[in-house]
């Protein structure tokens, strides 16, 4: 027998309560790296491709205030403004299905070439939503999710305008972080039942990342004091708005996570005090056999810390695998494309199990080392 | 003061509980001269402070006053990890309840006490082996406490006792536990010890059949020796 041997033999003596606080752990853990990795796709929407040469324009007041369309030509003489597209919610539900799945928005068809330009598509593809006005592009995951095809046709019911539309399917893309929008013609919406005269918002295309800056300042000064003032931001700027309100997710989040750390804490370290005080007897007879406070210390530390490390690698480890290898977007029906596991997330974790270790072996290592061999044998089993 | 035959050298040795007000005397300036070889037994009725004396004699509890010299050394005087480093290598101890540890094997818990030493894996085996074979259990070095009777049990607490080789062992009502027939094995393991391996034992007993197995036999009494 070595030392280790001993520790281990101590440490699953009573094999289910081993079980089930390296459970415990596990499931806990397990929990705080999925509320960790949810957090951190919701707080942080992957970036594409062409997102550092995009500004966004929309009404100063709010998202949901149109801008009229007269803004266009003021703002193509901006110098720096490669490319503009209007982009305006269209709030449709697609064959009675209670929520949004997708989002879909209506552009200018050229812009899937210039503004867009990472949407990759076929040629023809391009050519008849170009061509076609009641035409529409889907993203992959979409098409891939109703099974829509190029030529299909659909109908959406808008629940921004009155009455619905119907599509027909041009292309389907990929490319973008998130392909999942449908985009379809402004002209078509404006001709139907849109409101001619106004957009949503718009989407620039600057020549460079440089021209970024002076595009921003002079595109709100153009409509300063006009009755639809805007208020234009880089892409991530924009994307980081949007997500301001989640801000109080990032705090339920953070909540609820302090409550599974806090909770874990406390059952792991009364298991632990409760797995050493029926052993105070024995840790005596150690005593009396000549081991030191600092080896039995060093003993129940090494317990605490081996069932917190296996619930650890437990719990870590089955989220790791099944975030990784998993298909996220079918398991949570496509609201999540990606769920990344990232290393900080992981050592994040490892950190709560190491000091969860640490912090459940402090009150019992102290009870045993001020202990005395005479106090400790009186103790009955 | 200590002639060389005499391990234990006692002197006024005082220990007393005190709980809020009330003083409790467990020993009363007791002086004791234990010689090397000797088996030992310490009678005296229940509360009478024969494991107080037997504690302080081992370094696991400390006088009041007075002094405990154990081999020359002043155990009093050694600071808690210098007590324990002393304890492994000069005392051997038996409890009256075994005190096995319950998941470890009996070769297990022999070789306990030498893990504390710097003997390497095959000289730790030998020497439980030895140990085990001297109180006559060699063939049940691998089973589990709990698969042992009562005096086995013992018999395996005296061989991790002596594993270490020390000088002095000391047991604390070791057969008070047991059936007479087992009281019987572990009292002749315990005579084999100090014949054979010539090692000095201190017993706590409070049963006259049982004393009978030393050499010389003292009464505490209310503290005092008498
Ligand atoms: N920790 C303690 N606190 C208070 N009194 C104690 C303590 N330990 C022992 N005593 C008292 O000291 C006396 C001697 O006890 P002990 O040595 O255990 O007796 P024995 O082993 O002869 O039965 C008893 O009166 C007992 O109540
Ligand atoms: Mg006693």
């Amino acid at each position: 027998m070595t030392i280790p041997t001993f520790i281990l033999k101590n440490a699953l003596r009573n094999k289910r309560r081993a079980i089930l606080s390296i459970s415990s752990v596990a499931a806990s853990l397990f929990l705080l790296v999925t509320l960790q990795v949810a957090l951190r796709e919701l707080t942080l929407p992957p970036e594409s491709a062409g997102a550092e040469l995009r500004v966004a324009v929309r009404n100063r007041i709010s998202l949901t205030n149109p801008l009229p369309v007269r803004q266009r030509s003021l703002i193509e003489k901006i110098p720096g403004v490669a490319a503009i597209t209007p982009f305006t919610w269209f709030g449709g539900k697609y064959k009675n299905e209670g929520g949004m799945t997708f989002a879909q928005f209506a552009i200018d068809p050229k812009a899937l070439g210039t503004v867009f330009a990472e949407a990759k598509m076929d040629m023809t593809g391009y050519q008849t939503f170009v061509a076609k006005k009641d035409s529409c592009v889907i993203g992959k995951i979409t098409a891939d999710k109703y099974g829509l095809k190029v030529g299909d046709r659909f109908s959406l019911d808008s629940t921004v305008y009155p009455g619905s539309l119907t599509f027909e399917v041009a292309g389907i893309y990929s490319g973008t972080p998130d392909d999942r929008n449908m985009l379809f013609r402004q002209d078509y919406l404006d001709d139907s039942i849109g409101m001619p005269g106004y957009v949503g918002m718009w989407w620039l295309k600057v020549t460079s990342p440089e021209a970024m800056p002076g595009v921003i300042a002079t595109v709100e000064k153009t409509f300063a004091n006009s009755s639809a003032e805007v208020k234009a931001e880089s892409e991530r700027a924009f994307q980081l708005g949007f997500i301001s309100m989640l801000g109080n997710i990032r705090m339920l989040v953070a909540s609820i996570s302090t409550v599974v750390v806090f909770t874990l804490v406390l059952v792991a370290a009364s298991t632990m005090s409760m797995s050493i005080r029926e052993r105070f007897r024995e840790l005596a007879v150690l005593k009396a056999l000549g081991f030191r406070r600092r080896e039995l210390f060093a003993f129940i530390l090494a317990e605490s810390f081996g069932l917190s490390a296996a619930g650890a690698v437990l719990g870590i480890g089955t989220a790791y695998v099944l975030y990784t290898y998993g298909n996220i977007s079918q398991m949570t029906h496509g609201i999540l494309i990606s769920f990344e596991v990232t290393p900080r997330i992981i050592g994040f974790a490892a950190l709560v199990a190491a000091l969860l270790g640490i912090i459940s072996a402090i009150a019992p290592a102290v009870a045993v080392t001020r202990m005395s061999v005479v106090q400790g044998l009186k103790t009955l089993d | 003061m200590a002639s060389p035959e005499n391990i234990v050298v006692i002197r006024d040795l005082t220990k007393r509980y005190s709980q809020g007000e009330i003083e409790v005397t467990a020993l009363d300036r007791v002086s004791l001269e234990i010689a090397t070889g000797e088996f030992l037994a310490l009678m005296g009725p229940s509360g009478s402070g024969k494991s107080t004396l037997l504690h302080i004699i081992a370094g696991v509890d400390r006088p009041t006053s007075g002094e405990c010299h154990v081999q020359g050394v002043d155990v009093a005087r050694l600071n808690e990890s210098q007590l324990a480093d002393w304890r492994n290598q000069n005392i051997g101890f038996i409890f009256q309840t075994f005190n096995l540890i319950p998941v470890l094997t009996a070769a297990e818990n022999v070789e306990l006490p030498l893990l504390l030493t710097q003997l390497n894996r095959s000289q730790r085996r030998k020497q439980v082996a030895a140990a085990l074979d001297l109180v006559g259990l060699s063939d049940r070095s691998h089973h589990l406490p709990r698969q042992l009777s009562g005096g086995q049990e013992q018999r395996v607490a005296i061989a991790r006792a002596l594993v270490t080789d020390p000088a002095l062992i000391v047991a604390d009502e070791p057969t008070g536990n047991l059936d007479s027939h087992s009281a019987q094995d572990v009292l002749t393991a315990l005579q084999s010890l100090r014949r054979d391996a010539g090692k000095t034992i201190i017993m706590v007993t409070h049963d006259p059949k049982a004393a009978a197995f030393g050499t010389r036999q003292i009464h505490l009494e209310k503290g005092e020796l008498s």
